[in-house]
């Protein structure tokens, strides 16, 4: 641990604390400041009155604004994220329900983007000036720009209902009961229902890392030291490879450190079109029920995964590169 | 001569001015009669295209008698938080009431939708007031004698249409489709009102392939599985198959016994209840009458305030014989059947009991409490819960009339295109919900001949709902004329390309042995609407705009 000062460890944590705590302030009062009533739900011809009084007092929405705010900070620190209105349960233990199918799609969705993306870049600065690099690239700005349902229902429609290769949506074929968590990873057919649902967010991340590592390579192609490697007659594979790429690889690796906590829960669309059970289908009913801790507390998840995983990018490239000192002073 | 014509000339110059001052005041006056712009609200076409597209044709049609509309669009929750929470605040709104089972009896439309009593904070959020309704809307409540009850519900709809409480649009058409050779075509059951997606169907579905499940589809997800908690219509669909009632409410849409072997009527007030003594609960205990007295005296502890409004009129449940109980009721209630004894769950005592005496010192109630296993008596049990991805039900072979399939999955698919590819495919070999556009589910059934889709007459009805607490609206004249505007023919024809039925009722057309085919409601048409506002004493300005009768 050459670089890292714990003194600075400490000062990023702190620092962490109090933007954790600024963005569940601004979650408290954004949600219920926005139009909406989280009563609306249970509207219904025998919703007397006395049962909307019992409601309120259960969701504690009778108390001032004030105590609400504190009640919600002093369970914030004891690590209680709150009751769902909706579904009457913790909302750990509802977000917990789904975070796992959320982590594997993001996962492996990441790691396909990525290692075709760096592959790729490093093929296109490769083959600089030629028409493939054109192509190449086209190819890229499309499955970037590509909307991500539009992509999703074809692989659908191509793959599942015309060739019936792999199933349509959810996690595993009807009735199917897993005893464990480990059972459903060493399935095959929890391979085939993730296949689809991954392919396409992969499709859509890889633009990013494929653009940034050639963008990097043809950076790092210029320094002298690869010019040098080049004049002692290395083979060019052997000057891509081991002088060029493992540079030009650096600011990758903290784009996917950032990239984790980017998709984390941002795939609503993927998980409606495959029927994906994740994290971003529970935010929007949360939300579009006003069920106010249950989306704050999917939010706040959101941002202290986003928050941590940029520290970790820091951390991850003051390790790998020994030229950055990790308090910014060269 | 010349003082002549100086006099003739200054008379002419006098009345002159006193003609134009006069049609001055007329047009001050008219300025204070101008019916002012009114605005319709509709949930977004994205995602409720049916009622975007009525309000628009109707705000058009509106224009066209010089009524100013404006078509103001709102999501759901936002619409039903100004509607339900804000009263006075808005003119019109698209509105729609949903099929439920407990729906076919047609106390609850009648009473909750129109009685004055609902209207300050209730389901009559029209603001609907008016003596004569209430009376018969009380009155058939407590008339057990179906003809003379029939005569009343007849009435209340008559009074409903000639007021035009509600501006009618269409019932919709339920279509529903099956995998024929997966199912026995006879063996799928339909229900008025309800479609083939019903409780009978899934009890009664036979496999003749090598397929032995049932599997269909929901796209929402599943709240609870919890017989004390009205949770959604799909965890309804469960509760209805886990746990048994004491009557269920039959083909017909009236209620039949289903735990009791009968139900009869000692008088107005008492029911005699023979319960079935081959019941089981799925651990395996067997079902008393203890656990029925106590499944109707839980909800009553406000342990289950869902269930309240359903057993208030309760006042004790003696335990007469082994298999005999007698409810002895406050007053009459016609809807008891289909409110109560085909409504309520029936639950194991031995397992809530304890959870019940529990819940009383804490502030939730029994509505937060999810079983891992919910254990019931009824014809499927509990199996496998995916949170928000399926919920698996296994046949219970020793319920009474267990089904024929061996499980019952219910696949939570939010992708409405997707449902089509895999009822087609047979992923799915029941397509219970399907939202988008039924002429392409029409033609894709056309062209697969293992689908077959059956269209029944939904029980519930889409309507625009006027606010009759607040001008223009609360005049009866207004609305009738707005009524004629809103031409149901039309909405059922171009907007749900003839897959609805127009409406002129609470009761819908499905419940043949409620529905009065009878009722004044205004002929649609422009002409018909600007005659109606003539003879009530409308006028319109110079340029064609709406103007109130004259004081």
């Amino acid at each position: 641990m050459l670089n890292i000062r714990w003194k600075y460890v400490l000062k990023r944590t702190g620092q962490m604390i109090l933007t954790m705590w600024i963005i569940s302030t601004i979650l408290f009062f954004i949600f219920r400041l926005m139009p909406g009533n989280p009563l609306v739900a249970y509207i219904d011809p025998t919703f007397t009155e006395e049962q909307q009084q019992i409601l309120m007092q259960q969701f504690g929405l009778d108390k001032p604004l004030w105590m609400q705010y504190l009640i919600y900070i002093k369970n914030l620190f004891r690590g209680n994220l709150g009751e769902s209105f909706f579904f009457k349960d913790s909302v750990l233990n509802v977000i917990m329900k789904v975070l796992p199918n959320t982590i594997y799609l993001m996962l492996s969705a990441l790691i396909i983007a990525y290692s075709v993306g760096v592959i790729g870049g490093i093929f296109l600065a490769w083959k600089r000036g030629e028409k493939v690099e054109t192509f190449g690239i086209i190819v890229t700005l499309f499955t970037r720009a590509a909307p991500q349902f539009w992509v999703g229902m074809i692989l659908l429609a191509v793959f599942s209902f015309q060739l019936d290769i792999f199933p349509s949506g959810g996690v595993s074929t009807a009735g199917t009961v897993y005893a464990t968590e480990m059972q459903k990873l060493l399935s095959l057919n929890f391979y085939k229902h993730l296949f689809l649902p991954a392919l396409t967010l992969s499709i859509y991340l890889l633009g990013l890392p494929l653009l940034l590592m050639r963008s990097n390579m043809l950076d790092v192609m210029h320094e002298s030291y690869v010019e040098m490697a080049k004049m002692r007659g290395l083979s060019k594979t052997r000057v891509m490879f081991k002088y060029a790429a493992r540079n030009a690889f650096l600011p990758v690796i903290t784009a996917m450190a950032v990239g984790i906590g980017y998709a984390m829960g941002g795939n609503v669309v993927i998980e409606t079109v495959f029927s994906w059970p994740g994290l971003g289908r529970l935010l929007v009913k949360a939300v579009s029920t006003s069920d106010y801790p249950l989306a704050q507390g999917a939010f706040i998840l959101i941002a202290g995964v986003m928050v941590f995983m940029n520290f970790v990018a820091d951390i991850l490239y003051s390790l790998l590169d020994p030229r950055v000192n990790i308090e910014g002073r060269k | 001569m010349r003082r002549n014509i100086t006099i003739a000339l200054s008379v002419l110059m006098v009345f002159t001015f006193i003609f134009v001052a006069m049609q001055g005041m007329a047009i001050g006056a008219e300025e204070d009669r101008l019916v002012r712009e009114v605005s319709l609200i509709t949930r977004p076409k994205a995602s409720s295209p049916d009622e975007f597209e009525t309000i628009t044709i109707l705000a058009e049609a509106m224009e066209k008698v010089g009524i100013r509309a404006t078509v103001e669009v709102m999501p759901w929750e936002q619409m039903a938080d100004v509607v339900w929470y804000d009263r006075e605040a808005w003119d019109l709104t698209g509105w729609q009431m949903t099929a439920r089972p407990e729906r076919l009896d047609p106390d609850e439309f009648t009473y909750n939708l129109f009685h004055s009593s609902t209207a300050e904070t209730g389901y009559n959020f029209i603001g609907y007031k008016n003596p004569e309704y209430d009376r018969v809307a009380e009155e058939q409540r407590v008339t057990v004698d179906k003809e003379k009850r029939r005569e009343l519900i007849y009435k209340s709809q008559e009074i409903i249409a000639e007021d035009v409480g509600y501006i009618f649009s269409v019932n919709p058409l339920v279509n529903i489709v099956y995998n024929n050779e997966v199912f026995a075509a006879d063996s799928i059951k339909e229900m008025a009102g309800l479609g083939i997606k019903n409780f009978w169907t899934y009890i009664n579905a036979e496999p003749i392939s090598e397929q032995q499940d049932f599997i269909l589809n929901s796209n929402d997800t599943v709240q609870a599985i919890n017989p004390l908690y009205i949770s959604g219509s799909v965890d309804s669909w469960i509760t209805e198959l886990v746990w048994d009632r004491v009557m269920r409410m039959g083909q017909d849409g009236l209620p039949t016994p289903w735990a009791a072997e009968s139900v009869e009527w000692l008088d107005n007030t008492t029911v005699e209840v023979v319960m079935r003594d081959d019941m089981t609960w799925h651990d395996g205990k067997p079902v008393t009458v203890e656990d029925v007295k106590f499944s109707f005296e839980v909800p009553k502890t406000g342990e289950a305030p869902m269930y309240k409004p359903f057993v208030d009129i309760i006042d004790e449940i003696e335990i007469t014989g082994e298999s005999t109980l007698v409810f002895n009721l406050k007053e009459p209630w016609a809807a008891f059947e289909t409110a109560s004894l085909a409504k309520l769950n029936i639950i194991p005592k031995h397992i809530w009991e304890p959870i019940i005496e529990d819940l009383k010192d804490k502030p939730e109630n029994a509505e937060s409490y999810q079983a891992d296993v919910p254990i019931g008596s009824g014809p499927f049990k509990f199996s496998n819960w995916k949170f928000s991805e399926e919920v698996v039900l296994e046949a219970n072979e020793d319920h009474f009339q267990a089904p024929k399939v061996n499980h019952w999955i219910a696949r939570f698919i939010p992708n409405m295109e997707a449902t089509l590819g895999m009822i087609q495919n047979g992923e799915l070999n029941f397509l219970a919900t399907y939202l988008g556009d039924n002429q392409l589910l029409q033609q894709r059934v056309e062209e697969s001949p293992h689908l077959t889709m059956v269209s029944s007459i939904d029980l519930g009805f889409r309507f625009l709902a006027p606010n009759h607490r607040v001008k223009p609206f609360s005049d009866k004249a207004f609305r009738r004329a707005v009524a004629s505007l809103a031409d149901r023919e039309l909405f059922a024809g171009l907007v749900w390309k003839g897959f609805a039925v127009p409406s002129s009722s609470v009761i819908s057309p499905a419940l043949e042995y409620w529905h009065n085919p009878d009722v004044n409601y205004p002929e649609a048409g422009i002409m018909e609407a600007r005659k109606t506002l003539e003879e009530a004493g409308y006028e319109w300005d110079s340029q064609g705009r709406l103007l109130y009768p004259a004081e």
